[in-house]
């Protein structure tokens, strides 16, 4: 009985340790965790409905059809700035392909902090305000930058939690806009409810 | 393994530590400096109270309560990193933040606490998480 209780302590005491250093978030490699989902197995990004700065409401499923990198972020987060410009380019480079970035803002602080941070970095793709129930239904949120990147079917196909190279979202977004569309009926995030989310600022 | 759960729980909503300060002991009308020790997670930073950037949310202690005036907080010499090619000012490990508190005359004698809160913003080389607050708490006891 004894013998059996050291060795059993060392391994609980070292997954513990090891699930402790995860949940702080810590970690020493260069860039944030990323997962990709087989395609049989992409889930339906869920739909939402925010408001933009000139306070239209923008769903979700209006971009159905479309490669969408849907980027949660903060002005206060800085390696959400590091990836602005990537989106900046990817926008203009693949808009025309059927692709769009949407930049929802998770500052606490609404429009009043997003509205001059968008003018000075000079954010060419569309900006939405978030907010808890987002966060939510994305997971949490616990971290910035987040990334989803959804294929033409409205389905999370790629996650990025943390900071990712520029040259891995390049990859995804020219592979998924490599396969073809399919048709209107068969689009996940057409049939999942709206959650009108946005902030009234 | 389940003992260390609620470890992971805290860990989730805390970055800082503060380690809760001994009570200090003044005279009416005398002034009197106490030093709050942190310690930021290992893996993380927070910004420094005088950011680089105007948009990263610095490290700020407010006392909001008690019988002592706050004449100063004093915050120490901020490391500079880079991170992606942005340059930041922050703190990381365990440091001190030196507050200067004036006692006044007409403070009663007794044995109460100051409060306050410490505002910061963790990040790690890859990403931030949302800005926090913490309670602070000083025993006082004035003589």
């Amino acid at each position: 009985m004894r013998r059996l209780t050291l060795p059993a302590a060392i391994v609980l005491i070292a997954i513990g340790i090891f699930s402790f250093d995860s949940c702080t978030g810590s970690k020493s490699k260069a860039a944030g965790e990323a997962s990709k989902a087989a395609e049989a197995a992409r889930k339906p990004a869920p739909n939402f409905t925010l408001r933009d700065e000139n306070g239209a409401a923008v769903s979700l499923a209006d971009y159905k059809g479309k490669v969408v990198l849907l980027n949660f972020w903060a002005t206060w987060c800085g390696p959400c700035q590091i990836e602005i410009p990537w989106f900046e380019q990817f926008e203009q480079q693949y808009k025309s392909q059927g692709f769009a970035v949407l930049g929802v803002s998770m500052d606490d602080d609404g429009w009043q902090a997003v509205k001059p941070f968008v003018v000075t970095h000079k954010v060419n793709y569309r900006i939405l305000l978030g907010n808890d129930s987002i966060g939510q239904l994305y997971g949490g949120l616990d971290a910035l930058p987040t990334s989803f990147i959804i294929d033409r079917e409205g389905r999370l196909a790629y996650t990025h939690v943390g900071l990712a190279g520029k040259n891995e979202y390049l990859s995804e977004i020219q592979s998924l806009l490599a396969s073809k569309a399919q048709s209107a009926a068969s689009l996940g995030v057409a049939a999942a409810p709206a959650l009108l989310v946005g902030a009234a600022e | 393994m389940l003992l260390l759960l609620p470890l992971c729980s805290w860990a989730q909503q805390n970055k800082l530590i503060v380690t809760p300060p001994e009570m200090i002991t003044a005279k009416r009308g005398a002034t009197v400096k106490q030093t709050l020790r942190v310690s930021v997670l290992p893996g993380l930073h927070v910004n420094s109270d005088k950011p680089k950037d105007e948009y990263l949310i610095p490290l700020k202690l407010t006392w909001t309560g008690g019988p002592l005036e706050t004449k100063s907080v004093s915050y120490p010499k901020p490391e500079d990193i880079k991170v992606g090619g942005q340059e930041l000012a922050v703190f990381t490990g365990s440091f001190g933040i030196e507050t200067e508190f004036k006692v006044p005359e007409n403070a009663s004698a007794g044995t109460t606490n100051m409060t306050g809160k410490l505002r910061y913003q963790a990040c790690n080389n890859e990403m931030c998480f949302r800005p926090a607050s913490t309670e602070v708490k000083l025993p006082v006891s004035v003589e």
